[in-house]
C-alpha cells in the first residue's frame, strides 16, 4: 500500500521510536525494564506514583507525559494496541511503594483487559495500587452508561492533576479522588476530516472525502455519530462545544478548562480560530473560560481533525491545573 | 486415546500453524473493523506460544499452560494478548496432575479455559468476537466427551463447530472492541477474533490425528 512515511521496518517501530524519544528528552526520561518509560530523576518514595498504559502511534501521548508533576513509569504498547499483562505488572512492581500507585487506564478493549489482569495480579502480590479509568467521549452512548465511553485526550488532564497532587503530597486516596474528580467533570468530542495510515500494516484509517467531517471520530478512527459537509472554524466550533456544555451540564457562572488536541495535520492556525468562537459561545451562556490550551498532546498519526476537550473547574482543580510540571509532552513553569 | 504432552505440544504447534497459513485473511478481516493488524499480531502470538513450549522443561502439563498463557499475554497487541493468554492459564488449572488428559479431563480444560477468559469479557455469542467461535467450539468438545467419542473424533467435532461459529459472524453486527463503533459497516464479514479461533481449534485436530497413537 502507498504510505509516504519515514520507517525503517514495522517489527522495530516502537523500540526505534523510544530510542528516540528518550534521546530527545534525556534529562527527563528514561528506558528501563522492557521498554518502560521513567523519569530520570525518580520523584520521592514517600509520594503517590503514577502510572499508565497504551499503544503507541499517538505521540506525545502516552509516555511524553512522564516527568515532574506529571507520570512516573508508562507502559508503551505496539501502534494502536495496548501492551498485555506482563509489562504492565513490571511498571506496577516497579512503581510500587507504600505511598501508593495510582493506575490511569484509558477505556479501550486492550487497555481495560490488561489492566484487568495486571490489577488482579497486584492484588495477589500485596501492591498497593488503585485505579482510574477515562472515559470522556461523548460522541457514542450517555452519561448514564459510561462503560462505552472510550478514552480520548482526556487521559492527558486526568495526569496533570492527579500528578500534581502526588507532588504536593496528597495521599493515594485523595490522588485518586482529584482524577476521578477531573474524570466525572470532564468530556471530549473529536473531528476528523482526513484519515490516517496505520504506519506498520499501511491500512488505512477513516478514509474520508473531500469536503466532509465526522463528529465525534475516535482516536483509531472508528465511526462517530455522524458524517457532514465540511463546516467553517466557526461553525465547527458552535457544533461541539454545545454538545460538550449540553453533556457537563454546565451552567451560567460554572468555569471551564478547554483543551483543543490536534490529532496530526490540523494546523495552530485552524484551531485557534475554533477556540476563539468556543470563547465567544461560551460568554454567550454566561459560562467562563477559565484556562485554554492549543496544541499536539494525543495524536492519531497524520490525522486530520481535533479533540475538543472541556472540563468544569474548581479552585482546587484549578490549582492542580496550574501546578509546576516538567514532562517532555508538557511543562508549567 | 490419552493425550500426553508432547501430544499437547503437537496440537499447539499445529495450531500455530494454522495461524501462520492464514495471517494476511486475518488482517484484512480485521481491516474491516479494526485496524488490519490482527494477523500480525496473532502471528506474534503464536511466536509467543511456541517460546512458551521452549522454555517450559519440567515435563508438566501445567506448566506448559501457565507458560504459553504468561508468554501470548506478553504480546502487547492489544485485547488478543490477555484474552487468548487466559484461555491456556485457565486449561492449565484443570491440567491433570500425571499429565494425561482422557476426553472428559480435555473437555474439562478447554471449559476451564473458557471460564477464565470469561472473567476479562462480557461478550456474549452474538456480539461478533472470538466468543462467537470458542462457545461452540468448547461446547461441541464437551458433548462429544459425554458421548464418549475418542479424543480426534471429539476435536474434530470442536474445529467444526468453532468454524461455522466463527462464519456466522458474518452476518452480526459488532458491539465489543474497537469494531463496535463501526456498526452496521462490519456487517458481511466475519469477524477475524472469530476467525482467528477457528483456526486454532483446525490445527488442535489436526495436531491430534496426525499424532495419535
Amino acid at each position: 500500500m502507498a504510505m509516504k512515511k519515514f520507517i525503517n521496518s514495522p517489527d522495530k517501530l516502537v523500540s526505534e521510536l523510544l530510542e528516540g524519544f528518550v534521546l530527545a528528552n534525556a534529562s527527563k526520561v528514561k528506558l528501563t525494564g522492557s521498554n518502560l518509560v521513567v523519569r530520570t530523576k525518580p520523584k520521592s518514595e514517600d509520594k503517590v506514583a503514577v502510572v499508565t498504559l497504551g499503544g503507541s502511534g499517538h505521540e506525545p501521548a502516552l509516555s511524553g507525559f512522564v516527568g515532574f508533576g506529571m507520570l512516573d513509569v508508562s507502559v508503551p504498547g505496539e501502534v494502536f494496541a495496548a501492551p498485555g499483562p506482563p509489562r504492565l505488572i513490571e511498571a506496577l512492581r516497579l512503581a510500587n511503594r507504600k505511598a501508593g500507585v495510582l493506575l490511569v487506564v484509558l477505556n479501550h478493549a486492550g487497555d481495560v483487559l490488561s489492566a484487568n489482569v495486571a490489577m488482579q495480579m497486584a492484588k495477589k502480590e500485596n501492591l498497593n495500587v488503585k485505579q482510574v479509568l477515562t472515559h470522556e467521549d461523548i460522541s457514542v452512548p450517555s452519561r448514564q452508561d459510561p462503560k462505552d465511553r472510550r478514552g480520548l485526550v482526556g487521559c492527558f488532564p486526568v495526569i496533570k492533576v492527579a500528578g500534581a497532587a502526588a507532588e504536593k503530597g496528597y495521599t493515594l486516596d485523595q490522588c485518586l479522588a482529584v482524577a476521578e474528580g477531573m474524570e466525572r467533570n470532564m468530556a471530549t468530542l473529536a473531528v476528523a476530516v482526513s484519515g490516517a495510515t496505520h504506519p506498520s500494516t499501511g491500512a488505512v484509517i477513516a478514509e474520508l472525502p473531500e469536503g466532509r467531517m465526522v463528529v465525534g471520530m475516535g482516536q483509531h478512527g472508528e465511526a462517530g455519530c455522524g458524517e457532514q459537509p465540511l463546516a467553517s472554524a466557526d461553525r465547527t466550533a458552535e457544533i461541539m462545544i454545545e454538545m460538550l456544555v449540553k453533556d457537563l451540564g454546565v451552567k451560567a457562572g460554572e468555569e471551564l478548562l478547554v483543551m483543543i488536541n490536534g490529532v496530526g495535520s490540523t494546523t495552530l492556525m485552524e484551531m485557534y480560530l475554533v477556540l476563539r468562537r468556543v470563547e465567544q459561545v461560551l460568554k454567550g451562556k454566561k459560562i467562563k473560560l477559565a484556562r485554554s490550551l492549543i496544541g499536539e498532546f494525543l495524536t492519531v498519526q497524520e490525522m486530520g481533525g481535533f479533540q475538543m476537550f472541556a472540563a468544569r473547574m474548581d479552585k482546587e482543580m484549578l490549582e492542580l491545573w496550574d501546578a509546576p510540571c516538567d514532562s517532555p509532552g508538557y511543562t508549567v513553569r | 486415546m490419552n493425550l500426553g504432552y508432547s501430544d499437547f505440544v503437537a496440537m499447539f504447534q499445529k495450531a500455530a500453524e494454522q495461524i501462520q497459513a492464514n495471517h494476511s485473511t486475518l488482517s484484512k478481516l480485521d481491516s474491516f473493523g479494526g485496524d488490519g493488524d490482527h494477523g500480525t499480531t496473532m502471528l506474534r502470538a503464536m511466536g509467543c506460544l511456541r517460546k512458551g513450549i521452549d522454555e517450559t522443561t519440567s515435563g508438566s502439563l501445567a506448566d506448559l499452560l501457565n507458560n504459553i498463557g504468561w508468554a501470548i499475554m506478553g504480546v502487547d497487541g492489544g485485547a488478543t494478548g490477555p484474552l487468548l493468554g487466559s484461555f491456556f492459564s485457565g486449561m492449565a488449572e484443570k491440567a491433570p496432575a500425571d499429565h494425561r488428559a482422557d476426553v472428559h479431563s480435555l473437555a474439562a480444560m478447554f471449559e476451564a479455559g473458557w471460564q477464565n477468559l470469561s472473567t476479562l469479557t462480557q461478550a456474549k455469542v452474538g456480539d461478533k468476537t472470538l466468543v462467537d467461535a470458542l462457545i461452540p467450539g468448547v461446547e461441541a468438545l464437551a458433548a462429544a466427551a459425554q458421548q464418549g467419542r475418542d479424543i480426534p473424533v471429539a476435536l474434530q467435532a470442536a474445529a467444526t463447530a468453532a468454524a461455522k461459529g466463527a462464519e456466522a459472524t458474518q452476518t452480526m453486527q459488532p458491539r465489543f472492541g474497537r469494531a463496535k463503533n463501526l456498526g452496521a459497516a462490519a456487517i458481511g464479514h466475519p469477524d477475524a477474533g472469530a476467525t482467528s479461533v477457528s483456526l486454532l481449534f483446525q490445527g488442535f485436530a489436526q495436531g491430534v490425528s496426525s499424532h495419535a497413537g
